[in-house]
């Protein structure tokens, strides 16, 4: 009975799936999370808090968290790290004057061990806007040196 | 085709598709002039419970104890309670309801919104520090408030509702001045005693003073023509509850009544 209660468990984990989204303040993780559930992009406002996104389909269940990114936040950020299986970070890629802090920011992330196993997308955003760095020269700035699971992709929401 | 119900407080946004069918009363204490959506303040008791819906079954027991309840509990409920299990005063994070919001995927229409209007709730795009002065100077102004208001809101459809394919169902809240730990949400949803849906949800760790919303989208469940028609004919007597629970404690209890029966002529 035990050993039963263990392994409905741990298939009921294996079906769920967990994705934070981060970055700085403006770099547009809620406007992407909403692009992505098809809801109106029109009216987005700073995030005090979280949004959090839940799919179920076909008994899999993705959720999907946005924390917000202001400096007064970011200290929270490390509530959310538990049981992620990808992180998602959001660069905006016209923001020039803060790639640096962006990238240090990314850099403190990932020595955190709870996220260690999770599998990193790096959304260079705003690919559209004049004067946006493409997502090979951010790269070059804030992609962390020996991080294997790195993947880079441009987009705009 | 329209499928929804009304709106008891139009919110700004538009809700494009959704068609008002039907005009019904809001929650059934005395409105306080929110969205009917607040859970907190206020002295306690359950005296609240007489207005959550129409014919409340009378056979469903509970200890009076409500603070012990357990989510463990809660998951094994066989139908609604006939009470609210703890007091409106349970609520000792100040969480409270700002938005709810239901959404058809496919169309991308909402079909429902109901919210607290903008002036009862902190003003967008503050930063925390303005935020936490702002609650700080609400908390004596919550505490007048009518305590069992707005732990139950009634929605009305029309039938189409129930041939949705995929919801998004929101809800928006608020939090105090403390830091929320292992937040969990667990509802229940019933038509009589038969159990239509749970939804059990961890949010974790809230930030203090933050606003924070969950979209659950889902599929609505595949019910039997001749139960969708009993549902549809049988105004209210779907119905859910809503428990929230801080570090497994119980802190809130919300009920909810639903109708599909909108726009039919009798």
């Amino acid at each position: 009975m035990g050993f039963l209660t263990v392994l409905k468990k741990m298939r009921q984990k294996e079906k769920e799936m967990r994705i934070l989204l981060l970055g700085l303040d403006n770099a547009g993780k809620t406007t992407i999370l909403k692009r992505f559930n098809g809801e109106p992009i029109d009216t987005i406002s700073p995030t005090l808090g979280f949004n959090i996104k839940t799919l179920e389909h076909n008994g899999y269940t993705l959720n999907m968290w946005d924390v917000g990114g202001q400096k007064s936040l970011r200290s929270y950020w490390r509530n959310y790290f538990e049981c992620t299986d990808g992180l998602v970070w959001v660069v905006d890629s016209a923001d020039r004057m803060r790639l640096e802090s962006c990238g240090q920011e990314l850099q403190v992330l990932l020595q955190e061990e709870r996220l260690a196993g999770a599998t990193l997308l790096v959304l260079c955003n705003k690919q559209d806007l004049p004067g946006a760095l493409s997502s090979n020269e951010i790269k070059e700035d804030s992609t962390p040196r020996g991080y294997h699971h790195t993947s880079l992709a441009g987009c705009r929401s | 085709m329209s499928v929804v119900g009304k709106q008891l407080n139009p919110v700004q946004s538009s809700s494009a598709g959704a068609v008002t069918t039907s005009s019904s009363s809001a929650a059934g204490s005395s409105s306080s002039g929110g969205g009917g959506v607040e859970a907190n303040g206020g002295s306690g008791g359950s005296s609240g419970a007489a207005a959550a819906g129409g014919g409340a079954s009378n056979d469903a027991k509970r200890p009076a104890e409500p603070s012990s309840v357990s989510p463990d509990e809660v998951l094994h409920l066989t139908k609604i309670t006939d009470d609210y299990l703890c007091s409106a005063n349970a609520n000792v994070f100040e969480i409270d309801f700002t938005r709810f919001k239901i959404r058809d995927l496919e169309s991308g229409a909402v079909l429902f919104e109901i919210a607290k209007p903008p002036s009862e709730q902190y003003p967008d795009g503050l930063s925390v520090e303005e935020t936490m002065l702002a609650a700080a100077e609400e908390l004596s102004l919550e505490d007048t408030a009518d305590p069992n208001a707005g732990r139950y809101v009634r929605y009305q459809f029309t039938p189409a509702f129930l041939n949705l394919k995929t919801v998004g169902a929101t809800v928006e809240f608020t939090v105090g001045s403390q830091p929320v730990n292992n937040f969990r949400m667990i509802e229940r949803h019933f038509f009589r005693d038969r159990l239509l849906k749970t939804f059990d949800f961890e949010f974790g760790y809230c930030i203090p003073y933050s606003k924070n919303t969950c979209e659950h989208i889902y599929e609505f469940p595949n019910l039997p023509p001749d139960l969708v028609a009993e549902m549809i004919s049988s105004p209210f007597e779907t119905r859910s509850d809503s428990f929230y629970f801080v570090e497994n404690r119980l802190v809130m209890h919300n009920k909810a009544d639903y109708a599909y029966d909108g726009g039919i002529i009798v």
